[in-house]
């Protein structure tokens, strides 16, 4: 307090109309597909940073429907006071022109996307933002056949799901993209919506999708030898994850993670290609409707049965009771210095541990340390960008934080002898701390 | 004052939103990434630190845990063989620790202390926790058998305020909202991404429920799990600490001025004492006027205050214990805009306990170096401006333990 007089004569308004948190109503977003995942998660995000949002649907009905979930996402009813409900044959026009920014979160089909940015394009104002949200589509495509406006404002965010949960995001702009128009997308994901955010390549399943779906997959084509509760709980979250990879992996959805690897296989040619080749027992199962946690009945690696848990056998298709694995003696180790916070010494365990079983767990994570930071200056412009999506979009330990508690000389030493191509940033780095955050920021990665 | 000075060099919290039993983790890990958090950010060697000490409330009943103290050790081995206590004053226990490290360094024993503040209460479930909490109150007479206790007490807070006053729901209401509101800047706050609105602290709802009296959801602070460490160091090792960084010593802040008072232990013979005293928590009200006096600091020297807002009722009590407003009028504060960021006395511009979160233990320890981010000019998107002094208020049970401390320069 400055003075007496400040009390006496405080600043008016409040809270909801200071600038920085607009009244309701003075900013607008419509989200297309609003009652898809994204959508709703997105429309949560925007009501929750204080905008006013209009969700359009097929009909109004699937809209409504969706500010269901949207209430239940913000585990509130008033939040659907921020909200517009409306149909796209009805509404889109208005809602566009009345827009700051339009929120594309349609299904992954670009000729679907493409033929509502056309619409956008008619209806917009001159300079509202316009966002695809996309797990790895080309921007610069979806771009293609717009107005020179529309190209200009025109991006691509990606949402890791569920949005309200996990922050991490990446923007991605194409080529033509107006650079003060990423820079004020960032500014309002990061300051508005909490979003930890990297600016991506417009690549192939951008950043955090090419790295993180290199090593689930690469995991995935393990299976058939060494079986999956071996493997989820050889790779599991001591090695540096929230969750066990094929776990993820039924939790992301197997269509999905075909998109995302047939998308990478096809578009790309690095270093780790043959790591993006979907197994063949993995295509068997998507035609027979085997999605992961999406599809109960069918499963995915892991399934509920009467009697508990069972696993899939790749070879046969058919499901077993599942076993409890282990216990391997540096697994439990790393677990148990994990459970005390001692994440430098569990990783001298992983280092160190001999046998075939701990050089599987090894060249694992040595294959997705070295694969991410060859990305650097492909996929993101720096270690700390791919830092931050892998730790925030994944939950997994951070590429630079294994290098800093491994050591930069025993980790190229490593993956050396793994066969393992060196990234250029460490062998640039002269043994210089990688991970740019604080000692508090990737414990949370590490579980015991 | 001829007391000798007792500077603060800053520290580290843990992000409050994180799940330790998720992550399976024992509450030394915990500690142990506060501690060289906290190092980290001060720019301070292990191997410096003489003495150390832990406000934890209940590590016994949340995490089968006692002796504390001896857990700092765990972060690093120059740690080995320094002095620890632990202290518990309910959720006044983290100022207490630091009142006990303090004192040391004004009796000139160590030159060096580390407080530590930590909770960890996701181990159990709403109705278990709920239940240790109560042990914070007379639990036989107070909170045995009783669902939720606490909210009903600081309801009764409200209730009696209402009485004396009278009370309109709608400014709790917004009390949450601006607690809420300034935690989604707040990169640490448990609540950063949660959605609130006015509207909806407003009402009773399917999400919005009634935990106890008039206390609803929106109006309770945080289940928690958090650690926070900062150091305290006496004028000798201060000067040495800014020459190595280079810095005036004037520019690092100091406690300038503490309180410390208890009152019975009981709601109902709080109540009873204060009848005729124009303040419901008069003992509360003293712990700020002795901090304000050791400071020689008047209410309007004051930027901003970080307190204990264990419910809205507690914020709204004080508000008119700090004397922003008069006895029983801390509405006109709330409806003129004064406790928000940008107001004329920001309250918990962090979020408070309500947005950042309340590790029970922590919370005194997180209020502390919150106060030394304003003041350094380091609170980033939650920072008042030009903040010089900033007082915080912590408080054990239903208004037992109080403590107030002034930091600044």
């Amino acid at each position: 307090m400055k003075n007496e007089e400040s009390t006496a004569n405080p600043p008016r308004g409040g809270f909801l109309s200071t600038p920085e948190r607009p009244a309701t109503g003075s900013e607008r977003v419509v989200i297309l597909g609003a009652n898809g995942v994204m959508g709703t998660g997105a429309a949560e995000l925007f009501a929750a940073g204080g905008f006013h949002v209009v969700m359009l649907a097929r009909d109004r009905d699937k809209a409504a429907h969706a500010l269901a979930e949207v209430q239940s996402l913000a585990r509130s009813e008033a939040i659907a006071e921020q909200i517009e409900l409306g149909s796209y044959e009805q509404d889109l026009p208005r809602s566009v022109a009345a827009a700051a920014i339009v929120f594309e979160a349609l299904a992954e089909d670009p000729e679907l996307k493409r033929a509502f940015f056309a619409q956008v394009d008619r209806y917009r104002a001159p300079d509202s933002i316009v966002a695809t949200v996309s797990s790895g589509l080309s921007i610069a495509e979806m771009a293609q056949g717009r107005s020179e406006s529309f190209r200009r404002h025109f991006l691509g965010v990606h949402l890791f799901n569920p949005p309200h949960v996990i922050a991490g995001t990446e923007v991605i702009p194409h080529a033509g993209t107006d650079p003060a128009v990423t820079a004020k997308m960032a500014a309002l994901l990061g300051k508005r919506l909490g979003r930890r955010l990297i600016v991506a390549a417009d690549c192939p399943a951008f950043a955090g999708n090419r790295i993180a779906f290199k090593t689930l997959n690469e995991v995935a084509q393990l299976v058939p030898e060494h079986g999956v509760e071996f493997l989820d709980y050889l790779i599991g979250p001591q090695t540096g994850r929230a969750m066990a990879p094929l776990a993820t992996v039924d939790l992301v959805g197997w269509d999905v993670h075909q998109a995302i690897v047939d998308n990478v296989y096809t578009r790309t040619r690095d270093e780790a290609h043959p790591l993006f080749r979907l197994p063949d027992y993995m295509k068997e199962g998507i035609r027979e409707g085997r999605l992961g946690d999406k599809t109960p009945p069918a499963g995915g690696f892991y399934r509920r049965g009467k009697q508990g848990v069972e696993v899939l056998d790749a070879a046969s298709g058919r499901y077993r009771p599942a076993q409890v694995p282990g216990p391997i003696a540096f697994v439990e180790r790393m677990k148990a210095l994990h459970r005390v916070g001692r994440y430098r010494e569990s990783m001298e365990v992983l280092k160190t541990a001999p046998g075939a079983q701990a050089d599987l767990a090894r060249r694992v994570v040595l294959g997705y340390v070295s694969y991410a930071l060859n990305r650097v200056g492909e996929a993101a412009q720096s270690s700390t960008d791919i830092d931050t999506i892998m730790s925030y979009g994944f939950n997994w330990a951070p590429p630079g934080v294994l290098v800093d508690l491994m050591g930069a000389g025993d980790t190229v030493e490593m993956l050396k002898r793994y066969g393992l191509q060196v990234p250029a940033i460490l062998e640039r780095s002269g043994g210089r701390k990688l991970y740019a955050g604080s000692v508090l920021d990737f414990g949370r990665t590490f579980v015991g | 004052m001829s007391q000798p000075a007792v500077f603060i060099l800053g520290g580290a919290q843990t992000d409050f939103a994180r799940n330790w039993s998720k992550e399976n983790k024992h509450i030394a890990a915990l500690m142990r990434e506060a501690v060289l958090g906290g190092l980290e950010a001060a720019a301070i060697e292990a191997g410096e630190v003489q003495t150390a000490h832990v406000g934890n409330f209940a590590a016994e009943l949340y995490a089968h845990q006692g002796h504390l103290g001896a857990f700092v050790l765990e972060a690093d081995p120059a740690l080995s063989g320094i002095p620890t206590s632990r202290h518990e004053a309910a959720c006044a226990s983290g100022s207490i620790a630091i009142l006990a490290a303090s004192a040391e360094i004004e009796a000139g024993r160590y030159d060096l202390a580390m407080v530590v503040g930590v909770e960890q209460m996701k181990t159990v479930d709403a109705a278990v926790g709920g239940d240790y909490l109560g042990t914070a109150a007379w639990y036989e007479r107070e909170a045995r058998g009783i669902e939720f206790p606490f909210p009903k007490l600081f309801g009764r807070l409200g209730d009696e305020y209402d009485k004396r006053y009278g009370l309109k729901d709608e400014h709790l209401a917004h009390i949450a909202a601006v607690n809420y509101s300034n935690a989604r800047r707040n990169p640490l706050a448990q609540t950063r991404n949660w959605y609130m609105s006015e509207s909806h602290a407003s009402r009773q709802s399917r999400y919005n429920a009634i935990i106890g009296g008039r206390i609803k959801a929106s109006d309770c602070s945080q289940v928690t799990d958090g650690a926070v460490a900062i150091f305290l160091a006496s004028q000798n090792y201060a000067r040495e600490y800014a020459r190595r960084r280079n810095i005036d010593l004037d520019r690092l802040p100091r406690i300038l001025g503490w309180g410390h008072r208890t009152a019975p232990v009981e709601f109902e013979a709080k109540v009873a004492e204060s009848r005729d005293n124009p303040y419901v928590l008069p003992h509360t009200r003293q712990a700020i006027l002795d901090a304000f006096k050791r400071a020689n600091v008047s209410l309007q020297q004051i930027s901003a205050i970080e307190t204990h807002d264990c419910f809205t009722t507690s914020e709204y009590m004080a508000i008119d214990h700090f004397g922003i407003t008069r006895p029983g009028e801390s509405w006109k504060a709330v409806e003129e805009g004064v406790i928000e960021l940008g107001g004329a006395m920001p309250i918990n511009p962090s979020g408070g306990l309500i947005g950042a979160g309340h590790p029970v233990g922590a919370t005194g320890v997180r209020q502390v170096l919150d106060a030394f981010r304003q003041v350094t000019a380091t609170a980033g998107d939650y920072q008042v401006e030009e903040a010089a002094k900033v007082a915080t208020l912590n408080i054990g049970g239903s208004g037992t333990t109080s403590c107030a401390f002034v930091i600044g320069r």
